[in-house]
């Protein structure tokens, strides 16, 4: 590879927003009134030099320069006055038509920014022809952008300019000859329909039908994505007529990119009918697409299942939908069962409580042993929502077995989400009956290669412990809890020391000095200083949890012989912990003489360590804690 | 001058936001006097964790925190390449530098083949700076700071840190030296070779490396330099490992590799090298934090790759 050192990087030129400073030689007079003539037109001009300057900017080589000056047309326009904009600017701007995407996808924006500085709403016009141009290219993106800019202008202009302006554009993209044009144009009928007369709007019926009938898929894929926003425009009347038969022969396209495209029209479609049409033209369509060839087909309509059945409504769900469901549950393509799995808890809402024990239940045990990962992760996701659906009973016979299977899955997500739901689990069938289920697992679980698995397990376990009482926890949980705190992760020992202090909570001050704060000092002899300073951290987020003999006589000895350790950083968290301790200690009567006899001493002794960072926080522990009272 | 609060400044950059451009240019020209004084060969005590190349992949030295302990709680050597081919060069390297300025006993900076102001127009880092602060000042800012930074680092006189690898010019540590460093990184020379060289497991001596700049350089090499500088292990970094280090000719050398699933693509494990008082070494092996993957921008970045510097 070559290495060029000599290479430097383009010179910036000044960006156009600098001022000039006015120099004044030794011999000038400087009259006051005249410097802020001066001053003024200076400000005006140099407005204009910075115009120019952004002017010069659209020209630029560079594009960063371009995508700039793009950025602040509304500056240009403004300073131009609204006829050299009309006249000169845009008409400049469109011979950028062959510029790079990323500058015209910003041009497409900042023109419908331009309404302001044409001379009144009337001159907006103006901007349709570049408008109608980027509409054009070959980028999606971009098109996409001249498209809404070109609906906002739509919303905006005139009636009377509509139809002599608009109109045209659009029937002159919609008869394009490349397939971009004709994609872009039936983005437009929606926002077109309601702004023309209802002689234009039967015309606009019949040419948005034949986007829909074009040659192009890619034309007709358009078409389908406008047809819910166009549907909605629609009386009554048209809907069930024109609109209806446009998404029969969308759902019945010979691509299944289209046909997909006609499922998630059925939910605006769902939406405008009543219960009976959309019992009588709706459900046909929504039943062949459910079993479309294609899994893609499929798949859209299982990530759409819920947002579909609201539209149909109740009664139609209640008899229709539950059999197509059960099949996306067990549909052959991996990606419709994963999808399907992950609307279990949507769909369970819709329907009776005992349909959703009876049929979908049992779906949910095959699911869990099912060979696509996906599928079980987002399986592991729905069930707590499920749980708390079916109520205790049915989870403890369906539901609780198969967490198990769950919490020991080879794939982290699926163990992942089963632990992260486990509140709501909790929820549904009391935590006796869960640490129970549990407790197997948890062994498993706290060894989880993955360090977050084991940092959800860490963070049940006080809950747990209630649970189990103190005897119990000492026998199976104890040392786990232990070994936590020199876990090769921090963050794992950060949070078993946070567990240590909510165990003390849990169990009580006696319970944690004889069973805990032995283990603890052990480990301040550790050669490695991570875990020495496991130590600083456990005793100190203990201490407010401890009786103040047991600071006296266990907390403050252990970490203040910490304060020779040979290592620096064990010795300045030694200054941390102390300065943290200080408000405690100042609490009881009992603790607050240490302050002078015990803490002081040590923090001064730090204060003039060689280490510098050593020094710097026993000072201010100094400083904050004790000197200030 | 600007008034630098140096907790504040992490206070942001903890939550990946970009500091000013005019406190990015206060930071590293405190920085480079900090670092002028710095010897090319620094010693250094144990305990320390090393970390190899991070390549501007931001949330995952988040997770090496997470994993190995927050500065200055644990100790940190950091060997190059901080920028370049990920998402976030600006917010790592922005970090590592306010870092190393307010802890700078815990954190020790070494320099990589990435810093230098040829390779980050090519390979990433110039473009973020004009993307994201619309000049290259900031840019300027850093690659001066680079020229700045130490080429080696020496644990308890026994292991042997730089970037890349050994060079046929340096046999002993006093020939490190001499080497004007302050400058950008050269083609070729023994400053070159330390930022660009490979170990070869199959060679014994030197030979031309593949990638234009350094050498190869294989088991007696090593021997030869351990035995003549009274050391026991080479620690470098440079090379992408799938297992996260890889250990070679009889436990003598070792790479550490601390970018995991590089470029957001390869699906590689990342270790952290702790450094125990004793000697002991432990690779502690991480994969990519999930915010990777959460992130809507790296999303779409699989999708359709729109940036032009990931090869």
């Amino acid at each position: 590879m070559e290495v060029d050192t000599k290479v430097q990087p383009p010179s910036a030129n000044t960006t156009a927003t600098t001022t000039t400073t006015t120099d004044y030689m030794d011999e000038d007079t400087v009259n006051p009134s005249s410097e802020q003539q001066q001053q003024e037109s200076q400000e005006q001009s140099d407005d204009l030099f910075a115009v120019a300057l952004l002017i010069d900017e659209l020209k630029h080589e560079d594009v960063q320069y371009r995508l700039n000056a793009i950025k602040n047309l509304p500056v240009i326009a403004k300073a131009l006055g609204p006829e050299r904009t009309r006249n000169e600017l845009l008409p400049f701007l469109q011979e950028c038509i062959d510029d790079e995407d990323e500058v015209l996808v910003v041009l497409a924006e900042e023109l419908s920014n331009l309404t302001d500085y044409l001379g009144g709403i009337e001159n907006a016009y103006h901007l349709l022809v570049p408008l109608e141009n980027i509409a054009a290219v070959e980028e999606a993106s971009v098109r996409e952008k001249a498209v809404e800019s070109l609906c906002q202008l739509v919303d905006n202009i005139a009636p009377n300019h509509v139809e002599q302006y608009f109109l045209p554009l659009l029937k002159r993209l919609s008869m394009g000859e490349w397939f971009t044009s004709r994609t872009s144009a039936a983005g437009l009928y929606a926002a077109t329909y309601k702004r023309v007369p209802a002689n234009v709007q039967a015309e606009l019926r019949n040419m948005f039908a034949q986007l829909v009938r074009d040659d192009s898929p890619m034309v007709r894929r358009a078409a389908a994505k406008a047809l819910s926003t166009f549907a909605e425009q629609l009386s009554t009347n048209d809907l069930l007529g024109g609109g209806l038969e446009l998404l029969q022969e969308l759902a019945q396209d010979s691509q299944d990119s289209v046909r997909l495209l006609a499922a998630e029209d059925l939910v605006a479609f769902g939406k405008l009918f009543t219960p009976e049409q959309n019992s009588q033209h709706l459900l046909p369509i929504f039943k062949a697409l459910a079993e479309d060839k294609s899994w893609r087909v499929r798949y859209m309509v299982a990530s759409e299942y819920v947002e579909i059945a609201q539209a149909f409504g109740e009664p139609i769900v209640r008899e229709h939908f539950t059999e197509p469901f059960l099949s996306f549950l067990d549909d052959p393509e991996g990606e419709v069962r994963t999808a399907a799995a992950g609307r279990i808890t949507g769909y369970a809402q819709l329907i009776d409580k005992d349909v959703a024990i009876e049929r979908l239940l049992p779906c949910v045990r095959d699911l869990v042993a099912d060979e696509n990962q996906h599928a079980r992760a987002a399986l592991a996701k729905e069930v707590s929502g499920l749980a708390l659906i079916v109520g205790q009973m049915p989870t403890m016979e369906y539901l609780l077995p198969t967490f198990l299977q769950q919490l020991t899955d080879d794939f982290p997500d699926v163990r992942l989400n089963v632990i992260s739901s486990l509140d709501e689990i909790n929820k549904a069938i009391g935590i006796e009956r869960l640490s129970q289920a549990l407790l197997p697992a948890i062994h498993e679980l706290s060894e989880d290669k993955q360090w977050r698995i084991r940092l959800a397990i860490i963070e049940y376990i006080p809950l747990l412990a209630k649970q189990f009482g103190a005897q119990f926890f000492e026998e199976k949980l104890l040392d786990l809890c232990m070994a936590w705190l020199r876990d090769k992760v921090f963050s794992i020992r950060e949070a078993a020391t946070t567990n240590l202090q909510r165990l003390t909570q849990v169990f009580g001050a006696g319970w944690a000095e004889e069973a805990i704060i032995p283990r603890i000092q052990k480990m301040a002899t550790d050669d490695n200083y991570l875990h020495r300073m496991t130590v600083i951290f456990a005793l100190t987020t203990m201490a407010d949890a401890l009786p103040a003999n047991t600071v006296r006589d266990s907390v403050l000895p252990t970490v203040i012989d910490l304060s020779t350790d040979l290592i620096p950083n064990i010795r300045f968290n030694v200054a941390k912990s102390l300065e943290t301790m200080i408000p405690l200690l100042k609490q009881n009567p009992a603790t607050l003489e240490l302050i002078s006899s015990m803490v002081k001493p040590t923090l001064e002794k730090l204060s003039i360590d060689a280490d510098g960072d050593v020094k710097f926080f026993a000072t201010r522990a100094l400083e904050t804690g004790i000197l200030i009272n | 001058m600007v008034d630098l609060d140096l907790d504040a400044c992490l206070e942001r950059l903890y939550k990946k936001q970009l500091l000013a451009e005019c406190v990015l240019r206060e930071i590293c020209e405190r920085t480079k006097e900090l670092l002028m004084r710095e010897s090319n060969v620094v010693h250094i005590r144990a305990p320390v964790t090393v970390v190899g190349d991070i390549h501007g992949q931001y949330y995952d030295l988040i997770e090496i925190f997470r994993i190995g302990g927050y500065c200055p709680d644990t100790n940190y050597l950091f060997l190059g390449d901080y920028v370049d081919r990920g998402l976030y060069s600006i917010e790592t390297i922005s970090l590592l530098t306010v870092l190393k300025l307010r802890y700078p006993e815990r954190v020790q900076l070494v320099r990589g083949n990435h810093e230098s102001r040829a390779v980050t127009q090519t390979y990433g880092f110039y473009t973020e700076c004009m993307r994201k602060y619309g000049s290259q000042q900031v840019w300027q800012y850093f690659t001066d700071m680079f020229d700045f930074l130490t080429l080696s680092v020496v644990i308890d006189n026994s292991i042997f840190c730089v970037h890349g690898g050994l060079s046929p010019t340096i046999h002993v540590l006093d020939q490190i030296r001499i080497i004007d460093r302050f400058r950008e990184i050269p083609h070729e020379g023994a400053m070159a070779d330390l930022v660009w060289s490979d170990p070869d497991p199959d060679k014994e001596e030197f030979s031309i490396s593949a990638r234009g700049a350094g050498y190869t350089f294989g088991k007696l090499v090593v021997d030869r330099f351990l035995h003549l500088n009274n050391m026991d292990h080479i620690l470098r970094a440079h090379q992408l490992c799938n297992a996260g280090y890889q250990v070679l000719f009889d436990d003598k050398l070792s790479t550490v590799w601390s970018a995991p699933n590089y470029c957001y693509r390869c699906g590689n494990l990342a270790s952290i090298l702790e450094v125990g008082v004793n000697g002991e070494r432990f690779f502690n092996v991480f994969d990519a934090a999930p915010e990777n993957d959460r992130n809507p921008q790296q999303a779409q970045l699989k999708e359709n790759d729109p940036i032009d510097y990931f090869l």
